[in-house]
């Protein structure tokens, strides 16, 4: 499974060498239902001389077949902000005090500090343009969102015998951490974010769904089936971090869109990440791509596997990079409905992140052989740039 | 009556013959067994297993109350849970098992729906990985014994209700399996290794779990535990060759390695300075002396390299394979309120009492719970030896 941490599957690779994975994944963007029409316009009609059996499947799935209107509800409203656990009746009838006092945390985080610093370097610096408050809490969901990735795909996976009593009983620890009964000290550092921010559960239950998937499903039909995966363990993620980022309280969209286009700015990351990676994929014997659009342009898994780059398979690429572009546009026209101060990551890692689709063009669509890199260079050439797309007000005729 | 195992194995690896076959492991025991296990009994079976048919009661398995357990229990044969030294009769009290560990009879089909579900998609399962084979049997038993190897808050309960002797059995016939299991796979190898000679393949190196590492030196190739030695070996014979040289062929040979081809006498006489001072020739020495120093603090950083490469440390426990349980933060204990009367009547004379406290029921009182990710070894990648033997250390 390619996740938006760049976490490959069941491998030794060092995760952390990638550096070209950033923080994108966390960054959600506010976009108006017209201007989402409005790129899908510009997509059917950017290639004008494609015959249209050779235009890739725009749109995924309904967000209202993933309900993600109620997680949007259930993390807007202000009544549960401030949670608190002593209304926790088991922990009230035993008399048991929680402990969740300052040293213990203060040290959990800082070890969810270092494991985000060890593992995903380039992410790490961009936490370092939040502020404190917002960093700790991206540092625990980082941690929770890996140690869960690593059941599956750690390197000691094997030994875990990954069946679903392992991903159930992890569920079940994830709802005693939103029960205010953390088990370990991570649990508890995310226990703590939880009562600092409104986060529902319901992006966390997905991720978990979405490892269970990864066990048993390596290919996929359609771009359906696809957008589900994707949404599982990238979307969650944008809607993870949205209650984090804080939306801007001078924006006039409503928090509905804000949350799509955090979605559709996970859908981006996790496409790119499947274009990147079809290469080391396919040698541990996944294919991501939809079956069905394979057959669409006339390639079957047999190519994916062969390593060879045909002029199909370039038309192929240059129809999913569209579209994976398509994702990062959907999600880049509110990024300036976040809060002040979280834009500017946000736009860093989404500038950073389309740019490894550039890259792959760049390699001549060779994925199979190649791994898109985006040098250090280039990235802290996209810093500025993002401070000066951060810098921009939310466009007023903005419909909500 | 022998049942060898051995012979039987295929038929338990392959996926849909694990039930049946347990049918037919419990019925032959339970028909032919006598009370003190045979010296030809190649069976292997466990001191007293218990087959669980529901949650309040149980069927007891063991022939016998007195099955010695110098016979080794093959988990994979029987697919129970151990409670040792549960009594055969029902005059006992049953045990409660959580009920997410159970694997009962009446349901092989969960069991069955379960390997099905793993076997087929709609799509091609990927590659199983060489050093995981084993895995998915491995997988059989420990999944029909309903265990699931990550902790949760009421797993430490597991084995809560067995007796004192009960425990000390099961640790004693699960540590005999442990080396019989170690055993097995040093023999494994040994097969390994000769068929592949008369396959042909090319004389591997052993595989080792950990796979190289970079040396700590820039330009230098990396590091396995084969090359270590090249390494070693390297590293001497250059220290010795640099003071064979400076020592013994330097002066010997009388080499003007001063400027305009001097000697250092030479040089010394041209300054006028006491001919003592010559009688040590500065630059060999300095060469020499600096290069043996350079290369053995090379060798040292290398050698620490290796050291800690070889363990590479689980990054969330910083080695230890264990977290700091949250429920007590990592004190072990539990501090129980009272609500404290503050009237002021009788109660508010009296001083307060020190409050409760009570084990913590997550950890056990040991303060740590396990590390998800490295499995309790503490190394990213886990092997067998680790921390899981004395929790409470």
């Amino acid at each position: 499974m390619c996740s938006v941490f760049s976490l490959k599957p069941c491998s030794n690779v060092a995760i952390s060498a990638d550096s070209s994975i950033t923080e994108s994944s966390w960054k959600r963007n506010c976009v108006s239902a017209t201007a989402r029409a409005q790129v899908i316009v510009n997509v059917t009609t950017a290639a004008p001389n494609k015959p249209s059996s050779l235009l890739l499947k725009q749109l995924g799935i309904p967000h209202s077949d993933l309900r993600v209107e109620e997680i949007v509800e259930r993390q807007s409203s202000h009544n549960e902000f401030y949670r608190s656990f002593s209304t926790d009746h088991e922990v009230m009838s035993r008399k048991i005090k929680p402990k969740l006092d300052g040293e213990f945390l203060d040290e959990s985080y800082e070890r969810c500090r270092e494991i985000c610093a060890e593992y995903a370097k380039t992410f790490y610096l961009g936490t370092r343009l939040m502020t404190e408050e917002r960093r700790k809490a991206i540092w625990a969901i980082y941690v929770w969102c890996r140690r869960t990735d690593e059941l599956v795909d750690g390197p000691n996976a094997d030994y875990m015998m990954t069946n679903s009593t392992v991903l159930n009983r992890w569920e079940e620890r994830l709802e005693d951490i939103f029960n205010g009964r953390p088990y370990d000290m991570f649990d508890a550092a995310l226990t703590h974010t939880i009562s600092q921010f409104p986060l529902d559960i319901k992006p966390f239950r997905d991720m978990v769904e979405g490892m269970r998937m990864d066990t048993w499903k390596s290919r996929y039909q359609n771009f359906e089936e696809l957008y589900l995966y994707c949404y599982y363990v990238a979307g969650t993620v944008g809607l993870m971090s949205v209650p984090v980022m804080g939306i801007s309280p001078t924006s006039s969209a409503s928090a509905q869109t804000i949350y799509d286009a955090a979605l559709y700015l996970g859908i981006g990351n996790q496409l790119t990440n499947i274009l990147r990676d079809v290469g080391e994929d396919a040698l541990r014997g996944r294919v991501y791509l939809p079956q069905e659009e394979l057959a669409q342009f006339g390639l079957s898994d047999r190519d994916v596997m062969s390593g060879k780059v045909t002029d199909g398979w370039r038309e192929f690429m240059k129809a999913q990079i569209t579209r994976a572009r398509s994702y990062f546009n959907l999600a880049e026209e509110g990024a300036s409905h976040l809060d002040d101060a979280s834009r500017w990551p946000v736009w860093t890692a989404l500038l950073v992140y389309r740019s490894i689709l550039d890259e792959i063009e760049k390699n001549d669509y060779d994925n199979l052989n190649k791994r898109a890199y985006v040098g250090k260079g280039k990235k802290l050439l996209m810093l500025p740039l993002a401070y000066t797309r951060a810098q921009s007000r939310p466009p007023t005729l903005l419909l909500p | 009556m022998v049942i060898n195992l051995v012979d039987l194995w295929p038929l338990v690896s392959s996926q849909h013959f694990a039930f049946p076959f347990l049918h037919l492991v419990a019925t032959s025991l339970l028909s032919s067994l006598t009370p003190y296990s045979e010296p030809n009994f190649l069976f292997y079976f466990a001191p007293r297993p218990i087959l669980l048919i529901n949650k309040s009661s149980r069927l007891c398995l063991q022939p016998s109350l007195f099955c010695r357990p110098k016979m080794v229990s093959l988990a994979r044969a029987l697919a129970v849970s151990y409670p040792a030294g549960c009594p055969c009769t029902n005059t006992h009290a049953p045990r409660r098992w959580s009920s997410a560990r159970l694997i009962t009879l009446k349901d092989p089909n969960s069991r069955l729906k379960w390997r099905s579900k793993a076997a087929d998609s709609d799509n091609t399962p990927p590659p199983p990985l060489p050093s995981t084979s084993a895995a998915p049997v491995d997988a059989a038993d420990s999944a029909a014994a309903g265990f699931c190897i990550i902790e949760g808050p009421e797993t430490v309960q597991d084995f809560d209700k067995m007796e004192l002797q009960e425990i000390q059995d099961n640790i004693r016939s699960r540590r005999n399996k442990i080396f019989l299991h170690m055993e097995e796979v040093r023999r494994l190898r040994i097969q390994q290794r000769i068929k592949s000679a008369e396959v042909g393949i090319s004389d591997q190196e052993p595989e080792s779990d950990l796979p190289d590492f970079p040396s700590f030196i820039p330009f230098l190739p990396p590091l396995t535990a084969a090359n270590l030695k090249v390494y070693y070996g390297t590293c001497f014979s250059l220290i010795s060759g640099i003071i064979i040289f400076g020592g013994l062929l330097a002066p010997t040979l009388e080499l003007k390695l001063g400027l305009g081809g001097t000697t250092y006498a030479d040089f010394i006489t041209s300054m006028h300075l006491p001919m003592q001072l010559s009688q040590v020739d500065p630059i060999v020495a300095s060469f020499s002396g600096g290069a043996v120093g350079v290369i053995s603090a090379l060798m040292v950083v290398e050698v620490n390299n290796v050291k800690q490469q070889e363990h590479k440390r689980c990054k969330y426990c910083i080695g230890t394979g264990y977290l700091a349980c949250a429920r007590c933060s990592n004190t072990g204990t539990l501090v129980l309120i009272e609500p404290v009367s503050t009237t002021v009547g009788s109660g508010g004379d009296k001083p307060l009492s020190a409050p409760k406290t009570e084990r913590c029921p997550n950890c056990s009182g040991s303060g740590k719970v396990m590390c998800p990710t490295c499995l309790c070894t503490g190394m990213a990648m886990a092997s067998e030896h680790d921390p899981r033997i004395d929790p409470f250390d």
